[in-house]
């Protein structure tokens, strides 16, 4: 705060910062709470109760639901962050920034519901292809490539993460001095070498973020998947189905207040590390600084 | 295989260009094994571009770079016999002191003990054996730059690359490290090649200088030829602070010429030069070789090396006082001494007669 600041006026935006925040987190808390109440959503009493935690084991849908996701989630995660990084240091290095950084950034500017069904009749004219192709040449070999399936679905949140993880590694990777990799270099370290043991330590925070977020992005996704999966059987899709068709189970309260508690931790930690880092960091530098020496 | 008689770097019909921007033009420069090379010139003369691409950062748009007699054009930075101490930021940040100056050797994959070993020197070298458990950001600018000298000779190269490695430092720690370094190379013998565009830093350390200018190289020599002989005008004006005048020869027979510069006939060498009557030539006199004389009413006598003008004001530099006068055709010269009292000086306005030795004032034609 600024010393000549009002200290009302500094109360006021504490306020409002902590309202908006409210009104963000308010219905996630409100599925939390619900998610302890034995008498379920829109009793008149409360129960607190751990049962629907244990009873989401013992659901095979929800289960199932899960492990999809989870399936997706890293397989997105592992192809999409390294073609963002590698896309990164394109941008980085490239004279002009204007054209790259559109074609990267072009995806999140179309709806999900246009993209998704482009994608969807891409795939499905893609699919015809490669099943006439098979029916030429006499053989089924072709036949499931491209039918609606987890590769589809992969190949679609691969398309909606990108952008993302682009963003953010970008943002890590604006600190980094490209003299460093000049210095590994002329140390005798050749361009991979120089990557992994200078640029990639300086730019891991901005990795793992990109990485944390690609994961929350997979399990928040409801119309790419539910599109392009073929069978609503993940995570968000399951969820959506169960409250449209027969309303949300207590077990489904659960599983969504679970998924929110370990996103929230996720990157909860991942904020809490970097500024406790910085904090030190900087409290170090103070401690040992020395006055400038010739 | 190294050819041990070649020089450490010959660099033959060099040109580098960016698209239609040329960086380099034809620059052809020889340095020696174990010579400390300074590449002098003003911001965006071609100074690091030369440097970069003797360092493999950069591929020549055309001719050739030998590096201990081979040719080097088609190699990476890691496989050149050089490595290299950056202006500023080239510190690896998560790792100590130590780690910093060890990366190379651990990248060449030394036995961890010999690398300690290799470190601990190159640190005592550069006099930062207190320090080896710190992290770059919590050494000041100077022992940063000790650092990045510490990790460039621990790698026992043949050619160590400085690109303004003291740009970042204050004047006074720049002095005291332009020492150092000299002393540095003296001691571990290699050959240094140091872009600067400040020209005490470089008159302190070279043993030789290149003047670079728009991509081209104009001069090449000693730090005192550079300094007292220069042959070009370009030179002449970055070097040092000389009073640059234009004139018309008027007279061109033997081995002198007569200029006319502002009215007066001034007697200069001709050095050989091929020079014509009524040619557009310019002259140059270091300030600390003009004497300033006040005119007390008669007017002298035109000998030839002397020009008369209005004396303008004086600025005292502390060491130095710069006499400023203004010549009749609005020419400012400058004549510089070792500091003197104010009670002396001539009224703003006043004539006077600025002179100097035969030797010290120089043709230029180019």
């Amino acid at each position: 705060m600024n010393e000549y600041d009002n200290i009302w006026l500094h109360r006021l935006k504490w306020t409002y910062l902590l309202l908006v925040v409210l009104t963000l987190m308010t219905p996630v808390m409100y599925v939390m709470y619900i998610s302890f109440n034995a008498n379920g959503f829109g009793a008149n009493e409360y129960a607190f109760t751990l049962e629907f935690y244990r009873l989401i084991f013992s659901d095979e849908l929800l289960i199932g639901a899960l492990r999809w996701t989870l399936m997706l989630a890293v397989v997105v995660t592992m192809i999409a962050v390294p073609m963002a990084l590698l896309a990164a240091k394109y941008y980085k290095a490239a004279d002009n920034k204007l054209f790259p950084v559109f074609l990267l950034l072009a995806p999140l500017f179309v709806p999900p519901d246009i993209l998704g069904s482009a994608l969807l009749v891409f795939f499905k004219n893609l699919n015809f292809t490669f099943v006439w192709l098979g029916d030429q040449l006499g053989t089924s070999l072709f036949d499931s490539w491209f039918r609606l399936s987890f590769l589809t679905a992969t190949i679609g949140l691969i398309i909606y993460t990108i952008p993302y993880s682009f963003v953010v590694i970008l943002i890590t990777m604006g600190r980094y001095r490209p003299e460093q990799t000049e210095a590994a270099r002329a140390c005798g370290a050749n361009g991979w070498r120089a990557f992994w043991d200078i640029e990639f330590p300086q730019i891991r925070a901005g990795v793992f973020s990109a990485c944390a977020f690609t994961v929350i992005l997979v399990f928040n996704e409801y119309t790419r998947t539910s599109l392009l999966k073929g069978g609503f059987d993940t995570f968000t899709t399951v969820l959506i189905s169960q409250m449209l068709n027969t309303g949300m189970s207590g077990q489904s309260y659960a599983m969504s207040a679970l998924v929110s508690f370990v996103a929230i931790a996720a990157i909860g930690s991942i904020i809490i590390f970097t500024m406790l880092r910085a904090e030190t960091l900087s409290r170090v530098a103070r401690a040992k600084a020395e006055p400038v020496m010739s | 295989m190294t050819d041990k008689k070649a020089p450490a770097v010959d660099v033959r019909n060099l040109s580098k260009h960016y698209g239609d921007f040329v960086a380099l033009r034809d620059v052809n420069v020889t340095i020696a094994a174990g010579e400390y090379f300074v590449l002098l010139g003003p911001s965006g003369g071609g100074k690091t571009t030369l440097l970069r691409t003797i360092g493999g950062f950069h591929k020549p748009t055309k001719g050739e770079i030998l590096l201990n007699g081979q040719s080097v054009g088609h190699l990476p930075p890691d496989k050149r016999p050089t490595t290299m101490v950056f202006q500023a930021y080239a510190l690896f940040p998560h790792m100590t002191v130590t780690q910093n100056v060890g990366y190379g050797l651990k990248v060449a994959g030394l036995p961890k003990d010999k690398i300690a070993e290799k470190v601990d020197y190159a640190l005592e070298q550069v006099g930062l054996s207190q320090f080896t458990h710190r992290k770059p950001h919590e050494l000041s600018g100077g022992q940063q730059q000790r650092v990045q000298l510490a990790r460039a000779i621990v790698l026992d190269r043949d050619i160590l690359l400085l690109d303004e490695p003291l740009a970042a430092l204050d004047a006074q720690l720049r002095k005291d490290m332009c020492l150092e370094l000299k002393h540095l190379q003296e001691k571990v013998g290699i050959t240094f090649i140091h872009v600067t565009h400040n020209q005490e830093e470089a008159m302190t350390v070279a043993d030789r200088i290149a003047l670079i200018a728009n991509g081209n190289l104009v001069e090449c020599g000693n730090a005192r030829d550079i300094y007292r002989a220069p042959e070009k005008a370009f030179t002449a004006s970055f070097v040092g602070e000389n009073n640059m005048l234009r004139g018309k020869v008027s007279e061109a027979n033997g081995t002198s010429v007569i200029v006319d510069v502002a009215g007066s006939k001034l007697t200069v060498d001709k050095r050989g030069l091929a020079v014509n009557d009524g040619q557009e030539v310019s002259l140059s006199i270091r300030s600390e070789c003009v004497a300033l004389d006040r005119i007390n009413g008669t007017k002298p006598p035109a000998d030839g090396m002397s020009i008369m003008g209005s004396f303008d004001e004086s600025v005292y530099l502390g060491l130095t006082t710069s006499h400023l006068v203004r010549l009749p055709d609005g020419t400012e010269m400058v004549s510089r001494v070792i500091a003197d009292s104010d009670d002396s000086l001539p009224g703003a306005g006043a004539p006077v007669r600025l002179s100097w030795k035969p030797s010290d004032i120089r043709l230029h034609v180019d």
